[in-house]
């Protein structure tokens, strides 16, 4: 389970998150929304142990973020809005591996889990391409498999269909569905209401603050209206 | 332009020079810059010039790939000796040389990303600069930077391209000194965002610069040959 305890954080002056209570559940599938600027991506880099909190504590599995954020990390995988600055080697098969390295894997366990990952993803035939002849929706799903091939336990996607075409978007979510059957507990960033259907659990924001935390069937028009997210 | 932009990037082909260890071909490209720079006489530079391309060749690398991946440095090429012909062109002969072996330089060191994986180049920069650890320096943290920087050239190249065209369009002139600098302003904040956005991703993809790679190199035979090979150049030439 992830939980955030009194969590706040600011950039310079201004807090980014006020007072973040909550609450993750294994296998559940939780959406995070809210407008631009509302502290999504902020409380999500929480999650993952990115950015620690300014005062208040994130727990992940019951490891404090502040005092073991590498244990944290290697639980929670999080998948970049930016997925193009996300790729760090050039040939997709290596750039899956540099988690893996990291790890401290073998050769040949490395090798093995990325053709798994690969094969998982449907894009064996991508393996020794160069990332930057790749399409966008190739690029997500390279970026995708770089976290997955580490087996994460929980996954925080940021905005992951922002810049792709409908079908592509539709292969996206499909994907990330599939993981969360695979009992792999997902984190949606999303200011896009047509993601709130894949989700179990939503989380509204607005101004650093969450103004929403429950099951989707307790969401309505008028909390939406207050994020600024419904005219 | 994105899709045909692959400056310097690993070519996935199956050759001898492929399967040479990373770091007996990272030495190669030090000796033989070296050689480069060390060589005056005509019939020297035409072998030298002949044992580069034989390298490509053998490296099963197009002609045209090169050529097209020498194109960022035309204007170079172009400015030095335009420099040659103005202020020294009794030296003229002098700055052909020293063209030369820039372009030597180059293309041994493109034959090195062409036939290395990024992986295996940062594992032999990791294990040749260990040494460098007495001066405080980390060699992971070095075989990153370079494999970044190969990573990241041509996207810098592509967004060059979108700003150029985006300002363009909106009918900037880029010969003026205040449209140009909006535009490397532009350029420099982008790969400034670039760099945190990996950065995040690095770390969040637990990147240690204390860690040491686990990969095991060994030499192999065409590794044992080349020596012989290379060092009978050498002979050859001094």
């Amino acid at each position: 389970m992830i939980k955030a305890k009194n969590l706040y954080f600011k950039y310079e002056d201004d807090f980014a998150l006020k007072n973040i209570n909550l609450e993750i559940k294994e296998g559940s599938f939780t959406a995070i929304i809210g407008a631009n600027g509302s502290g999504k991506t902020t409380l999500g880099k929480h999650l993952n142990g990115l950015i620690t909190p300014l005062s208040g504590n994130v727990f992940v599995d019951g490891l404090d973020t502040k005092k073991d954020g590498l244990n944290a990390r290697k639980k929670v995988g999080f998948v970049f809005q930016s997925f193009e600055d996300q790729i760090v080697y050039p040939i997709v098969e290596e750039d899956i591996a540099f988690g893996l390295e990291n790890l401290k894997f073998d050769n040949a366990e490395i090798s093995r889990i990325v053709n798994e990952t690969l094969a998982k993803l449907k894009i064996v035939h991508l393996a020794k391409r160069n990332v930057n002849t790749l399409s966008l929706g190739q690029k997500q799903l390279v970026a995708l498999a770089g976290v997955l091939a580490m087996n994460p336990k929980y996954i925080v996607f940021d905005e992951p269909t922002t810049n792709l075409d409908s079908s592509n978007k539709k292969m996206i979510m499909g994907i990330i569905k599939s993981l969360n059957k695979s009992g792999i507990t997902i984190i949606l960033i999303t200011n896009v209401l047509e993601d709130l259907k894949y989700a179990g659990n939503i989380i509204v924001m607005k101004n650093g603050s969450i103004i929403f935390s429950d099951k989707k069937s307790k969401l309505n028009n008028k909390i939406l209206r207050k994020a600024g997210l419904y005219d | 332009m994105i899709k045909k932009f692959t400056f310097g990037q690993y070519r996935d082909k199956s050759s001898a020079i492929h399967q040479l260890d990373a770091r007996i071909k990272i030495i190669y490209v030090i000796v033989l810059g070296i050689l480069s720079f060390t060589i005056m006489a005509k019939a020297d530079i035409f072998i030298f010039s002949l044992f580069v391309l034989m390298i490509a060749v053998l490296a099963k690398i197009g002609f045209r790939d090169l050529l097209s991946n020498l194109r960022p440095f035309y204007l170079i090429f172009v400015f030095l000796l335009a420099m040659y012909l103005i202020f020294s062109r009794d030296q003229i002969v002098l700055g052909l040389v020293y063209l030369w072996r820039f372009l030597m330089l180059i293309i041994i060191s493109l034959l090195l990303t062409f036939t290395t994986k990024i992986s295996d180049l940062i594992a032999a920069i990791e294990k040749l600069s260990k040494p460098l650890k007495i001066l405080g320096i980390k060699p992971r943290n070095l075989a990153m930077m370079i494999s970044v920087a190969v990573r990241f050239i041509p996207v810098m190249f592509v967004y060059f391209e979108r700003v150029r065209e985006a300002m363009i369009s909106r009918l900037a002139n880029l010969r003026k000194f205040r449209h140009m600098k909006v535009l490397v302003t532009l350029l420099l904040e982008k790969m400034m965002k670039s760099a945190s956005n990996l950065s995040d991703s690095m770390y969040s993809r637990l990147y240690d610069e204390n860690l040491e790679s686990q990969r095991v190199m060994k030499l192999g035979p065409f590794d044992y040959i080349s020596v012989l090979v290379v060092a009978f150049f050498i002979f050859i030439i001094y």
